[in-house]
This record gives C-alpha cells, structure tokens and sequence, in this order.
C-alpha cells in the first residue's frame, strides 16, 4: 500500500477553503472565538465555520488548558474525526502548561497526547493572531504540508503510550487491544509516580519563605 | 456592640443548646462554631431548624502537623442574614464522619468532593467511592499537604527534561490495523 499523503493542489485548495471547527472549546481561549466567527474579523469568508458534531468536523482547536478528564473526551472526539483532520493549539497552556505547570491534573505539553499542526503563542492569543494561523493552516493544506492525523496513525503507539501514562485509556480508545496492551505496559511507571507522590513531605512554610527570600 | 446583635443572638442559642460547642462572633455576619465530630450532625440539624436552610458547602483544611484534618461546614440563614461556620477536626488517618445527606441532599456531592481531594471517609455516603472529578485516580489524595505536586507534575506529565524524555522515547510504527 502506498504511504498516505496530505491532499495538495486543487484538492488541497478545496480543503483548506472549507474547513469546519469542531466546537469543543476548553479553557479560556473559547473566549476568543465569538469576534473570530461575528462580523469584525468574519472567518466564515474563510470558509470556516463552526459545526457541532466531530463526524463532520475537520478541525480541532484546543481553546486552552486541558485537565486530564477533558482530554479524554478530546481524544475521544479527535479519534471521530473524518480524515483529513487538523488541530490547532491555542496559547501558552498547550505548549507548556502555562500558568498551570505546576498543577496535578492539567496536561504540560498538548503534542504528546494529539498531533498537533499549529501552535498560537499567546495567552490568550488575540483574534489577529488566530486569523492569521487560519490563513497559515489554509496556505499549509495547499502546500499539503500539515499531515497530522498521518503521523498520529503512524505513531499510534507512541501517542496511546504517552495517553495511557495519565488516564485509562480502555475506556476512552476505539481500538480496544492496543490500549489494553499499552496500558499493561505502562502499570509499573505509573505506579512508581504515584508511589514517590506519596512520599512524607512536609513543607515549613516559615523556612520556604526565608529561602526565597 | 449594637452593630453585632444578630451574630451573637446565633451564639447564645447554639451555647443553650450545645454547652461543648465553643461558639464567637468572627466579624459581622460570620460566626464560628468549634465542635467535636460526632456532635457535628445534631447542632446542623438544630441549626436547620433555626433558620439556616442554605447549606454552602463543606471545605477542609490540612493540619499536618497536628495530624488532624479539620472539617467546616458553611451554613447560611436568609432570614438572620448571619453565615455560620461548623468547624470539627477528626484524626488525618482512618477520621471518619457521618454524612449529612439525611438533613441536605447536596451534602452527598460535597462530601464526594472533599473525601476525592483530602480521602475523609464520610460514613453512610453511598456515593463516595465512585469517581467523582479525578478520574482513575491511583494516588493519594491531591491536596493534602504531603502531597508534592510540583514533583509529581513534573514526572507524571513528562514536564522537566521533556527533550531527553522524548529521546528516551522509541518511536515505533504501529504495525497493527489502522484506525478508519
């Protein structure tokens, strides 16, 4: 069989100038979304316009922060998709945590988890700069250069592996065999977190202070 | 105090009725009571019976050091315009305390919330060990005070180090059948 590629060309003229959102608007950066759709910035003369159901969807834009129980249902949504599909990573939380990088259940780094085609710095990337990654990504589909949900079929594996390490992914994946396999793999390393997790620390608040100065 | 009348009609008729509660006015509208676990549910009833019939939620404070987690339950009263906090402290491991689901049916969620995030074991809760927020959750309880979240985001998130991780990391091709 020969390798998959991204549609380019005509084809890829044609994708790139209809490309539907998938509505799943997570942390803060939905915000930013009603100016990109109404009349001031109009992304709809783009071809692009927001859709409810993932079937019909061909991006994905993640809005911000993703707690673990969010992402699962992002994946769930993103396995759904129909190809060729495309994720947009909005903001300094899916690049690195942002201001959540020290937090218990927020995701640090979104590519792990998803294929990720673009990132907007920002936090919240301002309406500007999310018309402009649209104008990047529709440019991209031309050149047939994002090839996201090729490299996530590929790397199934990798991605399932690093999914797994945080959330059962048994109840969350279509492919049933591998995530139980996956998830056997990755007990012992889970386990071994949670146990130095439990680890007596106590913090002297008093001493931090002074430390810090 | 003219200006503290209510708060401290609240703490005289808590002191008649219960003699081990210790009860003071914090500031206005806000008053405290301390009392011990199992004498928690009466004096929520008593208070219901007064006039608080807004139960706000339940939070919990961490006392590490006195290996003691504390319990306040946050009641409101409409009419007195007075907000009531129930303070009691039970043992950090194995404290147990009666639910309050027969008196305020919201009790069952937040004593899900607080039993997820600091493992308080609320009896007669049939609901408690069913996920709630954290799903799939095999650690200990996240805010408790021995838990070190900088450390454990950082390891279970792949946060620090992240390009040596990624090098770790064998990428291999899935030989299996393709998701359609």
């Amino acid at each position: 069989m020969a390798k998959e590629r991204p549609p380019k060309g005509l084809k890829g003229w044609a994708q790139g100038r209809s490309l539907w959102i998938l509505q799943f608007c997570t942390g803060c950066g939905a915000v930013e979304l009603p100016p990109v759709m109404t009349s001031r910035y109009d992304m709809e003369r783009f071809g692009i316009t927001p859709m409810a159901t993932p079937r019909q969807a061909d991006l994905l834009l993640i809005t911000g922060y993703l707690t673990v129980k969010t992402l699962k249902r992002v994946i769930r949504s993103y396995e759904q998709m129909g190809e060729p599909k495309y994720v947009i990573g909005f903001g300094s939380c899916t690049v690195n945590g942002g201001m959540y990088w020290d937090s218990y259940n927020t995701i640090k780094r979104l590519d792990l988890y998803l294929p990720v085609d673009l990132y907007i710095a920002g936090c919240m990337p301002r309406p500007e700069a999310i018309i402009e990654a649209f104008n990047r990504l529709i440019e991209g589909i031309k050149q047939g250069k994002f090839n996201g949900w090729i490299r996530y079929k590929e790397n199934l594996r990798w991605y399932k592996r690093n999914q797994a390490m945080i959330m059962d992914i048994r109840k969350w994946s279509i492919d049933k065999k591998l995530a139980e396999e996956v998830w056997r793999e990755v007990q012992e390393e889970r386990r071994k977190i949670f146990e130095q997790a439990t680890v007596p620390h106590v913090y002297e608040y008093a001493e931090r202070i002074s430390e810090v100065g | 105090m003219m200006e503290l009348e209510k708060e401290q009609a609240v703490v005289n008729l808590v002191k008649e009725a219960f003699e081990d509660a210790e009860a003071d006015v914090q500031r206005a509208r806000r008053v405290r009571i301390k009392i011990a676990p199992n004498r928690v549910f009466p004096l929520v009833a008593f208070l219901k019976a007064n006039g608080f019939n807004h139960f706000v939620t339940i939070t919990a404070v961490d006392w590490i050091k006195d290996g003691e987690i504390e319990l306040i339950y946050h009641l409101w009263s409409y009419t007195r315009k007075v907000h009531v906090m129930v303070k009691t402290r039970i043992p950090r491991d194995g404290g147990k305390m009666p639910t309050l689901k027969p008196l305020f049916n919201q009790a069952e969620t937040y004593e899900r919330d607080v039993h997820e995030f600091f493992g308080v074991y609320f009896e007669g809760n049939e609901k408690l060990d069913r996920d709630f927020i954290l799903e799939d959750w095999d650690g200990p309880p996240p805010m408790r005070k021995d838990f070190d979240t900088r450390r454990f985001a950082a390891e279970f998130y792949g946060q620090e180090d992240i390009e040596s991780d990624l090098l770790k990391l064998k990428i291999q091709p899935y030989k299996g059948k393709l998701m359609q």
